[in-house]
């Protein structure tokens, strides 16, 4: 940071807008001009009419040749809208753009004092003083260009991970997509079909499987782990380990996007899952569809936000309500049909046993189970569940809001209610209850229109229980220095305009490890998180603004405060224990500067001193 | 106090919101008295304590500090750190005996050009109420707001109060959070221990003063003055000497240049 | 090229000219921003919409690679993925861009009032008129219709105090052609009229409203400078109504939808209004309290606990007391009807695809489905593409899609459009 100019004599141009009448007319600008070339540096000066128009700017190329100027001050309007325009003309000029000041003399002086000109211009004149001698302190600034390593990293290996991977790699960029169990897919191999379709989920994402193992650009490493990152957008080094052996792949990459998904959320006991027979999660019965192990059922009961929105977890999975409804006009359209085929292929249960595992391994047991023969028999039970043939099922979703959004959903909703699936709403604080009347599985529940306590038997309860965050999030919200929010889902860097990136430059989030979406929006985020992990890579650098901390090795005792306060993991520990600031991932905020207790951490462009001359200016004449 | 009173007022906006209100408060050609001269910065969270107290010693009537809303924060979390500095800025300056009302944090966003308005009018109000600042005609208080300002950028001060938003929001390697009301009394304690200390070294600069000089001046016991010089000589700051054979006296120690 | 400058087409433009290709982004009105910049808070965070929005529009704007071309309309496309032709119309404002300084003077000085589209027509404009106070660009345009220069050749004020001489009244439109290698279409939605549903009695009852009328009011940059007040009489309401799902959700409307925003877009409403005035009540009669994004739910909680928001699981219409103009809202209570007076009502009334989606599909032969927005033939695993290669589809013009929806859209057709380049190249 070497202020190459600092022998050189400080040579200031002065131009002051008159903005038409918007200045002008309340701002003496003249004396304004003539006052600043008192100003002790100044040795220009001069008003425009217009200086942003383009004789103005000419004006200003013009002095900085004609005059040797080496600090340019204009005096207009807001650095908010116009800074960029004034920077480029005095670097056209051959001026380094970080010797340029600006000074708002519309927007917070002759617009707010429209009625009292004389004291309107004696504060441009302290602002013009201000803005001189916040110039004078400046330095030129070169904009650090950091090459970047064009090829990315992706975890998981899900719709999302896939989705993002093969875009990136459709764009001619290396990709390491690494997943940690022994297929691609994720949760989707679990699902019997998708909704809004009657597609079957697997065949559906068969294709993009292919595509991503056969494509060129994409390397896959299943029943794997990624162990260790280090560094900074662009230039990440991260480690890359199979589960069953202990030597690690090393590689370099540019960005890295998180796509690890979610898993469902289970509880014991909850509307007596793992308590009673015939009580299974959505995921549960998914696979049973899937693999045709279904029981005999005549009354089957949703319960929707079992464990979520405030019972367990706080928030709404989103997805639940459609899936029901996709399951209840399966039930109602399809069931005899896959029953059937269960029959056919012995498979078939005649009950649910309780059984608490996860998915696959649910999924491992029942079929081993079926293959053994039939479980216990229930004389009774398979009795009172027999239907003649084309009778119909009763389906009961409990709900507390539907949450069909937008147009497929809503229009399937329909569907379902035309199909005389019964919705029943609940309330949080008599929320239905699931109980075994001697042998018979009953709900209980409180009809809200009716205000009445009713029972009704059933052969199946369907639990939509939210998705949850994958349990190892934190080990990678570690790894990568990357957030979760509350909720245990990663947090994004900006709910609304930065859905998909996170606040450290480089890395990316989307699908489920995000929060609950279903396949085509985690797909929609797959493709946003691939176009932002791509722009860096595309251009082939990262432009740091060079507004931005400096640690001063001598000073700096190591004592980490900085490195806590920063909101973008931009500053590290060195080898020698001392605090470094990653140009790349600085934002300027200036956080660690006013922090650092002892004093080491300077902000280019914004120092101290500088900050410091340009107010003191404001209360006095001399400088 | 003099009716046509005109105070001299600084004032920070950060880039992002405050800045963008005071500029469509501008556009929108709402108006506001004109004693207010901006300084603009990226974020509110680059403002030091150290820097409101240098100019306030330097004679401003009154400084606003404007940032985004919290939650808002261009940079995310910036504001609470300004928001637990300005507490401390606030403490300071009533330990170095000025009104605390001098200095203003107020939130604005981009949208809020009325807004702006209305709270630099309310600032000008408040200030012309308090009248000139006392610095300018006590001097005792400017070195008051020195012995604060050198506080505020000690090693102990900077380091609680930057960690405070962390220690209250996060949890510690013991996975505690620390209780609010303890850390602020730990802050607290510290702020009044500095101050004096910073003070001592202030007022011993320039002539060597006895413990009893020193507790008149701070208003401060004498048993508490020891201790501070105690402290201070420990960390070798401060010297004795015995002018006249019995009551020391003490001088700060000046090291290299300045 | 992108069409549309609201926040998916904006977002899609930045994506692209980041990756270092050459963009035009075609705006219909006079600045980008769309909607989102009409909005005063977003949810679920209750930031200030214009505030995180200004810094795209100027980063847009200013960008080297994007060429924003404000005030302007496709006409005709042609050829293929890769190498489309596209005809467009640049509308003359009668004011030269460059050199107009938005100083808005001549604003200050046209004596032609008509009434203020973007407030909703809550406020008046003049016939030269800047959209709104963050435009970009920030200059200013004649509005041909109601000119007098321009309809009857008298007046010119304008042109007069305009010191900068920008304004001409001779300009022409201007018809020029480009040649893009992909085309995303980002033209959002419009507001449907629920006058056309009496029994919501907007535009019959005064101190009915819709929506996004009430942004506007509550928006300290709007027409009432950040004040809700009755249009019967001005005061300001005590005691409000939101009445979700108007003319969606409702196959006699013609829209069986669910716009997909409305309850949150409420629920937040609501919650301003409190911010706004200690005093206000609100009730939200609703069908689905549908928050179901992150975070929405916990949002719903806190309006209902922290901010006394009433809701009820109803639908409501409307009827006024004649005698002071409050409006009565009928609902449902365990299958009786009550009703119950308030001070005002406001209508979330559905969202539509802009007036000319239709054309725009012909023109670039995408499908659209039977309401108007576009649609993807693979819509589940290919979301964002449609039935011709190159062109991509972002935004709620797409369907319904809140802000970070649209944004992360804008992003993904990026991705889609720089994949059809990429592979281009090789
Ligand atoms: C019961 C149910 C029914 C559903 N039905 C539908 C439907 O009909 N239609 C629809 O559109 N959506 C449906 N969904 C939603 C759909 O399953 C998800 O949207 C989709 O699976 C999200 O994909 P993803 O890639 O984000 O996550 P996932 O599919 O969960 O993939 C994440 C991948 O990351 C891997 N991984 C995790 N951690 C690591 C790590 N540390 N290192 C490496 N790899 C890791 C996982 O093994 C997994 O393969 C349903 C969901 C459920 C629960
Ligand atoms: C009252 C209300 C409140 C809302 N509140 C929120 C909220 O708090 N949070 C949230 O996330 N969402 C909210 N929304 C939803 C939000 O407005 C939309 O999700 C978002 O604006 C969609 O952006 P877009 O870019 O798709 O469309 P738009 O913003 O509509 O942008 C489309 C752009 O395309 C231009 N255009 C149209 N046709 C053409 C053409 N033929 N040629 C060229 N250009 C054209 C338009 O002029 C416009 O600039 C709200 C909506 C409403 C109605
Ligand atoms: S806060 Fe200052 S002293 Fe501490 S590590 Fe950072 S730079 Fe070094
Ligand atoms: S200036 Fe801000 S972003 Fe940069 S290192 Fe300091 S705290 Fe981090
Ligand atoms: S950017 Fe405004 S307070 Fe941080």
């Amino acid at each position: 940071m070497e202020n190459d100019k600092s022998n050189e004599e400080l040579r200031v141009g002065v131009f002051v807008c008159h903005c038409g009448t918007n200045i002008g007319g309340f701002v003496d600008v003249p004396s304004v001009a003539e006052y600043a070339k008192t100003l002790p540096g100044v040795v220009f000066a001069m008003d425009n009419l217009y200086t942003c128009a383009e004789d103005g700017l000419a004006a200003i190329k013009n002095a900085i040749k004609e005059h040797k100027l080496n600090r340019v001050v204009v005096a207009s309007c807001t650095p908010r809208t116009h800074a960029p325009l004034f920077q480029a003309t005095v670097e056209e000029a051959g001026l380094n753009k970080y010797l340029f000041t600006f000074v708002n003399i519309r927007e917070h002086c002759s617009w707010v004092h429209m009625k009292e000109k004389e004291k309107a211009t004696e504060k441009a004149r302290d602002l013009v003083r201000m803005g001189v001698a916040r110039v004078k302190l400046l330095s030129p600034q070169e904009e650090p260009r950091i090459p970047v390593e064009k090829s990315a990293l992706v975890i998981g290996g899900g719709v999302a991970g896939m989705t993002a991977a093969h875009s990136l790699a459709k764009m001619g960029f290396p990709v390491h997509l690494v997943e940690k169990e022994k297929e691609l897919g994720g949760f989707v191999r679990n699902l019997n079909n998708l909704y809004v379709t009657t597609k079957d989920a697997t065949e559906t994402i068969m294709p993009l499987i292919e595509k991503v193992k056969s494509h060129p650009n994409i390397k896959v490493y299943l029943n794997s782990k990624v162990s260790n990152v280090h560094g900074f957008i662009g230039n990440f080094d991260v480690k890359i380990k199979p589960n069953d052996k202990d030597e690690e792949v090393e590689h370099k990459v540019g960005s890295i996007i998180v796509a690890t998904g979610a898993i469902e959320y289970t509880k014991e006991a909850l509307y007596g899952y793992n308590v009673y027979k015939n009580v299974v999660t959505l995921t549960e019965f998914e696979i049973m569809c899937k693999n045709k192990t279904l029981p005999k059922v005549k009354n089957v009961a949703f319960i929707q936000c079992a464990g979520s929105r405030g019972q367990d977890v706080s928030y709404c999975s989103r997805i639940c309500c459609n899936v029901a409804i996709k399951n209840a006009i399966n039930i109602v359209d399809n069931y005899d049909n896959l029953l059937g085929i269960a029959e056919q292929t012995g498979k078939a249960v005649e009950e649910v046993p309780v059984e608490p595992k996860a998915p696959t391994e649910v999924l491992e047991r029942r079929r081993r189970r079926s293959s053994r023969g039939r479980g216990r028999e229930d004389e009774e039970v398979a009795e009172e569940v027999k239907r003649g043939p084309g009778e119909r099922i009763e389906v009961t979703i409990f709900n507390r809001d539907i949450m069909s959004y937008g147009i497929a959903h809503e229009l399937y909703f329909n569907k379902a209610r035309e199909k005389r699936v019964r919705f029943v709403r609940y309330k949080p604080d008599r929320r239905p209850e699931v109980i075994m009347d001697g042998d018979k599985l009953m709900i209980k529940y409180f009809h809200e229109t009716l205000a009445v306590e009713r029972e009704m038997p059933v052969d199946l309860v369907i639990l939509s229980t939210p998705l949850i965050a994958q349990p190892d999030a934190e080990d990678i919200s570690r790894l990568l220095k990357v957030p979760c929010g509350q909720d245990g889902f990663f947090l994004e860097a900006h709910v609304k305009l930065r859905p998909v990136d996170f606040a450290t430059d480089g890395v990316f989030v989307c699908g489920t490890a995000r929060g609950p979406a279903d396949i085509t929006e985690s797909i929609e985020q797959a493709e946003a998180a691939a176009s932002r992990a791509a722009t860096p890579l595309a251009a082939g650098y990262v432009q740091a603004e060079a507004i931005m901390a400096h640690v001063d090795q001598e000073i700096c005792s190591g004592c980490g405060t900085c490195i806590d306060v920063c909101p973008y993991g931009a500053i590290t520990k060195n080898e020698e224990g001392l605090a470094e600031v990653v140009a790349a991932a600085c934002k300027g905020c200036g956080c660690c500067g006013a922090s650092c207790p002892e004093n080491a951490i300077s902000m280019t462009n914004y120092t101290d001193e500088q900050l410091m001359a340009e107010a003191l200016a404001a209360l006095k004449e001399a400088i | 106090m003099a009716e046509d009173f005109e105070p001299k007022i600084v004032g920070f906006l950060c880039n992002w919101c405050s800045y963008a209100g005071a500029d469509l408060c501008g556009v929108s050609r709402y108006q506001y008295p004109t004693n207010i001269r901006v300084v603009r910065v990226m974020c509110s969270t680059r403002i030091s304590p150290h820097m409101v107290l240098r100019i306030l010693r330097e004679g401003a009537d009154g400084v606003i500090l404007g940032g985004c809303h919290i939650g808002d924060c261009h940079y995310i979390s910036g504001n609470y750190y300004t928001e637990r500095r300005f507490e401390m800025m606030e403490k300071m300056i009533e330990l170095a005996g000025l009104e605390p009302e001098r200095i203003r944090l107020e939130w604005v966003s981009a949208s809020e050009g009325e807004r702006f308005s209305k709270v630099v009018s309310d600032f000008v109000s408040q200030i012309k109420k308090l009248g000139p600042s006392p610095v300018r005609n006590k001097p005792e208080v400017a070195k008051k707001l020195e012995g604060a300002e050198n506080a505020s950028k000690s090693f102990r001060m900077k380091a609680l109060v930057s960690k405070e938003y962390n220690l209250l929001t996060k949890e510690n390697v013991y996975e505690e959070m620390l209780d609010p009301e303890r850390l602020r009394n730990l802050i607290e304690q510290a702020a009044n221990d500095e101050y004096e200390r910073s003070l001592i070294l202030t007022l011993t600069q320039d002539k060597s003063l006895s413990v009893k000089d020193l507790s008149k001046i701070i208003d401060v016991p004498t048993d508490r003055v020891l201790e501070h010089i105690v402290a201070l000589r420990q960390k070798n700051l401060i010297a004795m000497e015995h002018p006249d054979g019995f009551t020391p006296t003490y001088h700060a120690i000046i090291i290299g240049g300045e | 090229m992108v069409i549309g400058g609201g926040i998916a087409g904006i977002q899609a433009s930045l994506d692209l000219a980041d990756k270092g290709i050459p963009v035009h982004l075609v705006e219909k009105s006079p600045s980008i921003g769309g909607r989102m910049a009409q909005l005063d808070k977003t949810f679920p965070t209750n930031d200030c919409s214009i505030c995180i929005l200004a810094p795209k529009m100027a980063d847009c704007f200013g960008h080297p690679n994007i060429n924003v071309m404000t005030y302007s309309e496709v006409k005709e496309v042609s050829g293929k993925a890769g190498d489309f032709t596209v005809k467009i119309l640049k509308k003359s404002r009668f004011v030269d861009e460059t050199k107009c300084t938005g100083c808005c003077e001549c604003i200050e000085k046209c004596p032609t009032k008509v009434p203020n589209e973007w407030e909703q027509n809550l406020g008046v404009r003049r016939a030269i008129y800047i959209p709104f106070m963050q435009a970009v660009p920030r200059v200013v345009t004649i509005d041909r219709d109601v000119c007098r220069k321009l309809t009857e050749d008298k007046c010119g004020v304008c042109a007069k105090v305009c010191k900068r001489e920008a304004i001409d009244y001779e300009m022409k439109d201007q018809e020029g052609e480009i040649n893009v290698s992909a085309i995303v279409v980002a033209t959002g939605y419009d507001l449907w009229d629920p006058s056309v549903a009496p029994e919501y009695g907007y535009g019959k009852y005064p101190n009915v409203f819709t929506a996004m009328e009430y942004e506007r009011m509550i928006n300290a940059a709007g027409p009432t400078g950040g004040h809700i007040k009755r249009r019967s009489d001005g005061e300001h309401p005590k005691k409000m109504a939101f009445i979700q799902c108007v003319g969606s959700r409702n196959p006699q409307m013609g829209h069986p939808y669910c716009c997909a925003v409305c309850c949150m877009f409420s629920v937040k409403e609501s919650m301003l209004a409190r911010e706004h005035y200690d005093d206000i009540e609100s009730t939200i009669f609703y069908k689905d309290l549908r928050t179901c994004s992150k975070n929405f739910y916990e949002y719903t909680e806190r309006a209902r606990n922290d901010y006394g928001v009433r809701t009820i699981n109803s639908d409501g219409t409307v009827k006024e007391n004649p005698e002071n103009k409050n409006p009565i809202v009928v609902y449902d209570v365990g299958g009786r009807p009550v009703e119950e007076e308030f001070d005002i009502v406001v209508l979330a009334s559905t969202l539509i695809p802009r007036k000319d989606a239709a054309d725009m599909a012909k023109m670039l032969g995408i499908k659209a489905d039977e309401w108007g927005f576009y649609t993807s033939p693979d819509r589940v695993m290919n979301p964002g593409e449609t039935n011709v290669s190159g062109i991509f589809v972002a935004g709620y013009c797409a369907g319904p899609a809140d802000i970070p929806e649209s944004v992360a859209q804008g992003s993904g057709v990026a991705a889609k459009a720089f994949e059809v380049l990429a592979g281009s190249e090789r």
